[in-house]
């Protein structure tokens, strides 16, 4: 059993403050993610996420605002076209797609950043190591 | 082949007289073919027209018509270098009021070289040739039926071919940014070959292509590596036709998904969480 | 009036021998396309090939010989470099024998240059230390 390693990138005005909001109420997560707190959602490009694999991450988790609610009126949906077809893309070259993930966490939803945090740590968890897969 | 070659000819000469030149194929010095710039000046030279191989012909127009933008020109264009002019027309790269196109229409042994889906021009006014029907593409539906583990592996030694020549991003008639993310070191690794796995550089480039691949398949031909990648553009088509109804070239107005917001529906296609 | 040229050419940086179109427009150098039908490279070019047309009118092109004096490269004709060439070339001869030169030649000169290169190596200098950059 390895511990696999995570990149978590959260947007400022939502996920991040759902992440204090967690920290706050004193929930337990996994501590195999490392977050980054980013602007907006919107900022994270495809190369940001293939770099992160490349330096040997196992997965890359992408949080954002819901849809509508965005800092930034229409950043996130630049997230929600740009990384479905990222993912389609690791598809296409044998990368598991499920290395990828996205979602929505207000400022709001401390217990949902922890469950969401927990579930993606199990999937990769259950994944080989990304490094070893690609030698 | 002759009887297009004539009638190409002839359209050429009927639209020479109002234009300043005609860009189309010319057969040159030991029997190589380049993009050559006819004029009425020099008509005597349309005896050395050509029609095949395909040259990246929109391409050659860029050039021209940076240097040169309200030229009144015309250009011979099979249906993936129309759709790529369609495309650089709504980026802003040129002006179409100017440009006369004249459509070439693919014939089937053209298309099955190409694994065209779409060898026919939509937008010209004129054309040479008969329109013909698509021809399945067998590598990519062979490709796409992999397995994961499959996948990886075949990515994997088609990618460790690559000698980073940047000749598909060159030769791209989509690839316009004055600075590009593949010469930025942040991103694609320099001075190591063959390139880490997973390729950073041939999968910045395939997203970079999404809603733009016209499927010239220029890229995979000038590859001195032989490299399919036009295979990755042409699934990632399919999806963005899915997920966002765009096809690139297809019409003239229909903006790009990605200098747009969300539309109704698009987001449920998407696969994301709700 | 345009003025739009492909020059058909052989790629200078080493031997394989690829063809390529230098793009001409209005008598400037712009650009590069591979020959496709070409039987050496079949439209194929490496990242020399491809950026070819840069180094032609590059400012920091040598345009004349350089002669260090007192420690500075300064310009000069060929006269004066070739004299100073053959003068230090006599000296270490005498000095140390021929086989203190060597000749390496290049893969952008053409093969009759190759090859009075080597003659000149074996011949004038009387040494077999000749070795070539794209000895593969």
């Amino acid at each position: 059993m390895y511990e696999p390693k995570i990149i978590g990138f959260l947007c400022n005005w939502c996920s991040y403050r759902g992440a204090d909001t967690a920290g706050m109420a004193r929930m337990k997560y996994p501590p195999n993610v490392k977050i980054i707190r980013v602007p907006c959602s919107g900022r994270i490009s495809p190369e940001l996420v293939l770099r992160s694999f490349r330096e040997g991450a196992d997965g890359v988790i992408l949080l954002g605002c819901h849809i509508g609610d965005c800092h930034y009126a229409t950043g996130n949906h630049r997230t929600a076209k740009r990384m479905p077809v990222l993912k389609k893309l690791m598809e296409y070259t044998g990368i598991e797609p499920e290395r990828l993930y996205i979602n929505w966490v207000s400022a709001a939803e401390g217990e949902k950043f922890t469950t969401v945090i927990k579930e993606f740590t199990e999937t990769i968890s259950a994944l080989p190591p990304f490094v070893e897969t690609m030698k | 082949m002759t009887d297009r070659l004539t009638t190409l000819r002839k359209t050429i000469e009927n639209v020479l007289p109002n234009v300043e030149g005609v860009l189309a194929l010319r057969i040159g010095p030991g029997g190589i073919t380049a993009p050559h710039l006819f004029s009425k000046e020099h008509s005597e030279e349309l005896d050395k027209l050509a029609l095949w191989p395909k040259e990246p012909v929109p391409d050659t127009l860029k050039i021209i018509l940076r240097a040169h933008p309200d030229a009144k020109l015309a250009i011979v264009c099979r249906g993936c270098e129309e759709r790529g002019i369609v495309e650089m027309f709504k980026h802003s790269q040129l002006n179409l009021d100017n440009l006369t196109l004249i459509g070439l229409q693919c014939e089937q042994d053209e298309a099955e070289f190409c694994r065209c889906a779409k060898p026919f021009t939509v937008h010209s006014k004129l054309t040479v040739g008969e329109p013909i029907e698509g021809v399945p593409d067998p590598l990519t539906a062979k490709i796409e039926a992999m397995s994961q583990p499959e996948k990886q592996a075949f990515w994997k030694q088609e990618f460790e071919h690559c000698i980073k020549c940047y000749g598909c991003r060159n030769i791209c008639p989509q690839c316009f940014c004055n600075i590009c993310a593949l010469e930025d070191e942040t991103w694609v690794e320099t001075g190591r070959l063959p390139m880490p796995n997973p390729s950073m550089y041939h999968m910045v480039r395939a997203m970079h292509m999404t809603a733009k691949c016209v499927a010239c398949r220029e890229c995979e031909e000038t590859c001195p590596a032989d490299i399919p990648m036009a295979v990755h553009f042409r699934l990632i088509a399919r999806d963005v036709r899915e997920m966002f109804n765009y096809e690139p070239g297809a019409s003239m107005d229909q903006k790009p998904p990605q200098l747009l917001v969300l539309e109704e529906g698009e987001y449920e296609r998407s696969g994301l969480p709700h | 009036m345009i003025d739009y040229k492909n020059v058909l050419t052989t790629c200078p940086y080493c031997g394989t021998g690829c063809a390529l179109h230098l793009q001409v427009l209005d008598e400037k150098l712009v650009g590069v396309l591979p020959a496709k039908n070409h039987v050496v490279s079949e439209g194929g070019l490496c990242i020399k090939g491809w950026n070819v047309h840069a180094f032609v009118n590059h400012p920091d092109r040598l345009t004349t010989p350089l002669i260090r004096k007192n420690g500075k490269l300064e310009e000069a004709t060929w006269d004066e470099a070739l004299t100073l060439i053959a003068d230090k070339f006599g000296e270490v001869k005498t000095a140390s024998g021929p086989d203190s030169v060597a000749i390496l030649t290049s893969a952008k000169c053409t093969n009759e240059e190759n090859y009075l290169l080597q003659k000149f190596a074996r011949a004038v200098i009387g040494t077999n230390n000749v070795d070539h950059c794209a000895r593969l």
